[in-house]
């Protein structure tokens, strides 16, 4: 994906929203782990994208045990909790590349497979369909201009906000920080406790609203 | 149509989510959006083009809803392709596709000015698939929706439709289930339900009571309800079997309550067989509404302890969502739709059998705890994910998508700025 600066100048920050549309991703389906193995090794990085990070904003009912599709699947479906367990503690953000994403779960897999006796299929309607999601980005009309204003505007950004600056950022930005951090790094006065609260949030296993909620108590009574 | 505007939806469904519509439609202010679909009443097609049209002109699209028309043969083909895509065995001969062809074809002739014209044309469902070849001038994007359950579709019959569809730009699904493979781009966009409209809004008890007295319904006993054309992938006759089944240990009243839809002529028939099975039953009410009664239903499935959905086969089950948002545990058919909304113990039940259908009913009934519980639940999940403004969203994005090229990524003008 191309690099996207959002910031106009170095003073102020246009917050945006955006939302997803979910398409299939044009794989077959996988009834097992080895056929999983295998559309995983040809499918689309989108998919990987789509069923680690964006699933994030997709409905669910409840807040799942895992944080990506293939470890839930793993989980729900093949009832494979120690596959689940080393596939649901990967966090996409901490890849460089997607691709070496792809081979670690890969890797994941094969270390799985290696183990196995024999290797169990699923039922139709329990296999694993591999999805991908177009995003629109736009305007909120919501508009900082000093690091205060991010404090007191937070509470009224949408879930899907938060998203797009605190997490696809890191997919976007060459240095992989938040749209936030990165716009206050030029402000005048660098408001380092700030930016240091938000380096601490651990937000990769929080839903949104759970992530919006920590954004909020992190920053509280910071100047 | 229902004259309504986002403004009124603000109070339910949240400042933030008015908001994001407004700004997502900046892009798409003055875009010709025509919907075609084969019936203006009954169905949940027509329901949610009742919402939608409004709401899209209010956001300052140029959007408009047109039916075809059509003879009694044509909607009698038409529901054998309805029945194929669900899998149901059906013979589609060469005389039936001259029908479906040509009562197209007369259609096109009225609409093909306003199709060809349009920025974005949906048809909606298999009956006007045909439009886009017999539109060879249109300058737009076409999308072909698809709302029916067609993960197991009769192969020959879709055979047929997969060439009247294939050239379509993209197509929707309700459910990553029903999706199949073709040339073009297939997104999922669930369903949703007006929280405002006569069939969700909230009521009072007096108005609840008048309607269940108007049909002879008792209140001392709790009340079941099943709300649903009369069509054998509802199964209704299953439903009555468990009724009767729950009947010998717990006291209770069933509601069967359906209207006729114009392009459905197989459901008188299923209607007599439901007569003949609830005969001799007077707390078995069989109705048959008009396609109007929305607030009637409402009062019908908010007079009822439990709401029931035993389909065998469901596009996405609009009648769940309907009785979630009204805090009603659902006992549903394990299939389609129904198992993205029913969650075991949550929001209610999934039964495979009318033995299971008649064991959750008795266990629901001796444990009110549970009822309220499940209500409560219900309701909340279906503000967070089915109501129109998710709906209206994902339909403005895909907009947004197609005119700027289905890529995973578009920004829109004020943002790129």
């Amino acid at each position: 994906m191309e690099q996207h600066d959002i910031h106009q100048d170095n003073q102020s920050f246009g917050v945006k929203d955006c939302t997803i549309i979910r398409r299939m991703g044009g794989v077959d389906s996988a009834f097992n782990l080895r056929e999983l193995r295998e559309r995983l090794r040809n499918c689309p990085i989108e998919c990987l994208y789509y069923h680690f990070c964006e699933t994030l904003i997709t409905p669910t009912f409840d807040d799942p045990e895992f944080r990506n599709d293939f470890a839930l699947w793993a989980a729900q479906k093949m009832r494979d909790l120690a596959l689940a367990e080393r596939l649901g503690i990967l966090n996409p953000y901490s890849f460089d590349d997607f691709e070496d994403m792809r081979e670690r779960i890969i890797e994941i897999i094969d270390e799985r497979l290696s183990d196995m006796q024999y290797i169990p299929s699923v039922v139709r309607g329990d296999e694993f369909m591999f999805m991908q999601a177009a995003t629109v980005v736009f305007d909120t009309g919501i508009e900082l201009y000093t690091p205060q204003d991010l404090i007191k505007r937070l509470p009224e950004m949408s879930t899907s906000s938060i998203y797009y600056h605190f997490l696809e950022a890191r997919r976007r930005t060459t240095d992989r920080v938040d749209d936030f951090t990165f716009w206050m790094q030029f402000q005048e006065n660098k408001p380092e406790e700030i930016i240091q609260a938000l380096a601490q949030v651990d937000f990769y296993f929080l839903s949104l609203p759970e992530l919006k909620q920590a954004l909020i108590d992190s920053l509280e009574g910071l100047q | 149509m229902i004259e309504r505007t986002l403004k009124d939806y603000e109070a339910v469904a949240g400042e933030i989510a008015i908001s994001q519509l407004r700004q997502l439609a900046q892009s798409l202010k003055g875009a010709r959006v025509v919907h075609v679909n084969s019936t203006r009443v009954g169905g949940g097609v027509a329901e949610i083009l009742d919402w939608m049209l409004p709401l899209m002109q209010d956001l300052g699209l140029d959007a408009r809803w047109e039916v075809i028309e059509g003879y009694d043969t044509f909607f009698e083909v038409t529901k054998t392709f309805h029945n194929a895509m669900q899998g149901n065995p059906s013979i589609l001969t060469q005389s039936m596709i001259d029908v479906y062809e040509k009562n197209n074809e007369e259609n096109a002739e009225r609409l093909r000015p306003i199709l060809e014209e349009a920025d974005f044309v949906f048809i909606h469902d298999p009956q006007p698939a045909i439009l886009l070849d017999l539109c060879p001038n249109r300058r737009g994007k076409w999308v072909w929706r698809c709302h029916i359950d067609s993960s197991r579709p009769v192969r020959k019959v879709w055979k047929y439709l997969e060439s009247k569809v294939q050239n379509y730009d993209a197509s929707i699904f309700s459910m990553k289930d029903f999706a199949q493979p073709l040339p073009h781009a297939q997104f999922l966009i669930a369903p949703s339900i007006d929280p405002l409209s006569q069939k969700n809004c909230d009521l009072d008890q007096q108005e609840i009571d008048t309607v269940m007295a108007k049909y002879g319904i008792p209140d001392e006993v709790p009340v079941l309800t099943q709300v649903s054309r009369y069509d054998r992938f509802k199964d209704p006759l299953g439903v009555i079997e468990a009724f009767k089944t729950l009947n010998q240990t717990i006291p209770a009243e069933l509601v069967l309550a359906g209207g006729g839809a114009t392009d459905d002529p197989e459901g008188q028939m299923v209607l007599e067989e439901v007569r003949d099975a609830s005969s001799g039953y007077p707390n078995i009410h069989v109705l048959l509404l008009p396609s109007d009664a929305h607030r009637t239903i409402n009062a019908l499935q908010r007079g009822s302890a439990i709401v029931i959905q035993k389909s065998i086969q469901e596009g996405f089950g609009l009648t769940v969502t309907e009785a979630l948002w009204k805090e009603r545990p659902v006992i549903g058919g394990n299939v389609g739709g129904i198992r993205l909304q029913v969650h075991d113990y949550y929001t209610g039940f999934l039964v495979n059998t009318p033995e299971g259908a008649a064991l959750r009913m008795r266990e629901l009934l001796r444990n009110p705890y549970s009822l309220q519980r499940m209500g409560t639940t219900g309701k909340q999940f279906v503000r967070e994910n089915f109501l129109l403004t998710r709906h209206l969203r994902e339909y403005l994005t895909l907009m947004l998508s197609l005119e700027r090229g289905i890529t995973n990524y578009v920004l829109t003008e004020s943002s790129e700025n």
